[in-house]
């Protein structure tokens, strides 16, 4: 090994700053990045034909909207595209059909500091589901999933229904598919990978089984893995001493992110914070930090 | 017989017995694979991850080094992938071959053993990550 090897501190952008597109830039290397600032400076119609496809047509059908037209049976538009010229992101939400107040699928993409992209936020939930308000506190006041408070009587029903830390209902089984679908559309703009946060421990387990790899945090969930398993901290630290740490959550992925969410890494010094990952699109990275895991 | 595998492990000291324990069992019974060759890879991955682990991720809480090998007929591609600072191989300080051992610089020739045995180095970053690529040639008979 080098004693001093030189590292960038400071790294390229993946693609140019360019607050527009234009033909002959879509005519030049196809290996350059597209960035959503420049898709969002386009005319409405044209962003929309392009962030049309974002959402896989598959999981439209199922839930009775149009692919094209994004109007669902009763001709009512069902999905909400948010591409603000002069902005750096996309947000798309598609809405139950039945009235529900809850969206079925979010997700917010945004070119990052280095133009390439950051998945910003990833929901998909059963609308038939039943809803927990993990999201709102007792006096109506957003908790942002429970990361800026709590509303502990909520989180328990979640827990003892089966649902990790930051779930307001269960999930609709669609992750792979969206997933597959964003890394195409990624790759049609010409990136070869994404970044995201992972909001809980079941999250970037759950991120771990699409192909995500760490950026930063891998140690950490090594660590994890480590102490929950018997004679280790954490495992100590599951003592009952609140609902979220009963003795028999280490066996699983739910049971550790409810702890973790309520605070337990403090056993080891350690804290949910900063833990960045990365898809390489078409690659799976095959990380495992949690080896013959149950969910 | 071609052949190409993975593995994936956080970026830390403990983590380069495992990939040279992949190194081995990826190689094992290969019929174009000889103990030279083994050695030199099993040397070159040590190198590249401990200057990933050392100066990539630095200052982070270290994140995913990636290891894949594979095996062609003629030649062996090792490609290690890391999501920490890039480094810069120009810039690379190069060992003091003239000094007497007992003056050198511990550290120092991780990148002069990897270009010494491979018979050809390639370095991109971008980003899906930095990715080293080497490739070493397989001799045409066991020895």
């Amino acid at each position: 090994m080098f004693r001093s090897l030189r590292v960038k501190k400071q790294p390229e952008k993946v693609a140019p700053d360019s607050a527009a597109i234009s033909v002959e830039q879509l005519s030049r290397d196809p290996t350059i990045p597209i960035t959503f600032r420049q898709i969002n400076s386009l005319p409405e119609n044209a962003k929309r034909r392009i962030y049309r496809a974002l959402l896989p047509a598959a999981l439209l059908t199922d839930l009775g909207v149009d692919p094209v037209s994004w109007k669902g049976t009763s001709a009512d538009l069902r999905v909400r595209l948010s591409a603000e010229a002069d902005t750096n992101g996309v947000f798309l939400a598609l809405r139950d059909g039945n009235g529900g107040a809850d969206d079925v699928l979010r997700i917010e993409l945004a070119d990052n500091m280095l133009n390439g992209v950051d998945l910003n936020f990833i929901q998909i939930s059963d609308p038939h589901g039943t809803r927990y308000s993990i999201d709102r506190d007792e006096h109506d006041r957003p908790t942002h999933f429970g990361t800026a408070s709590r509303n502990l009587a909520e989180e328990v029903k979640a827990m003892h229904a089966g649902l990790a830390p930051g779930q307001t209902r269960s999930g609709l089984r669609a992750s792979g598919l969206v997933f597959t679908h964003l890394e195409g559309f990624l790759a049609t703009l010409g990136h070869r990978a994404y970044f995201l946060e992972p909001l809980t421990y079941a999250s970037a387990w759950l991120f771990e089984r699409r192909g995500f790899a760490y950026v930063r945090g891998h140690k950490l969930m090594d660590d994890i893995h480590c102490e929950f398993q018997p004679g280790g901290r954490l495992h100590a630290a599951v003592d009952g001493s609140s609902p979220f740490r009963q003795p028999e959550q280490w066996r699983t992925v739910r049971g550790r992110a409810w702890a973790i969410h309520d605070g337990i890494l403090e056993a080891i010094g350690a804290r949910w914070d900063g833990l960045r990952m990365v898809k390489q699109v078409g690659k799976h990275s095959g990380v495992v930090t949690f080896p013959d895991a149950v969910y | 017989m071609e052949r190409k595998r993975q593995i994936t492990r956080a970026a830390e000291l403990s983590s380069l017995a495992d990939f040279r324990d992949f190194i081995e069992a990826s190689c094992f019974d290969h019929p174009a694979m000889n103990d030279r060759v083994l050695y030199d890879l099993k040397l070159a991955v040590d190198e590249a991850c401990t200057n990933i682990i050392t100066h990539g991720y630095a200052g982070m809480d270290p994140g995913s080094i990636i290891v894949e090998l594979e095996i062609r007929e003629e030649q062996v591609e090792l490609t290690i992938t890391d999501f920490g600072h890039a480094f810069e191989p120009r810039n690379a300080p190069q060992p003091n071959l003239e000094a007497a051992l007992a003056d050198q610089d511990p550290g120092g020739f991780g990148l002069f053993f990897i270009y010494q045995t491979m018979d050809n180095v390639d370095y991109a970053c971008g980003e899906a990550g930095n990715c080293l690529r080497l490739t070493r040639r397989l001799p045409t008979g066991k020895g």
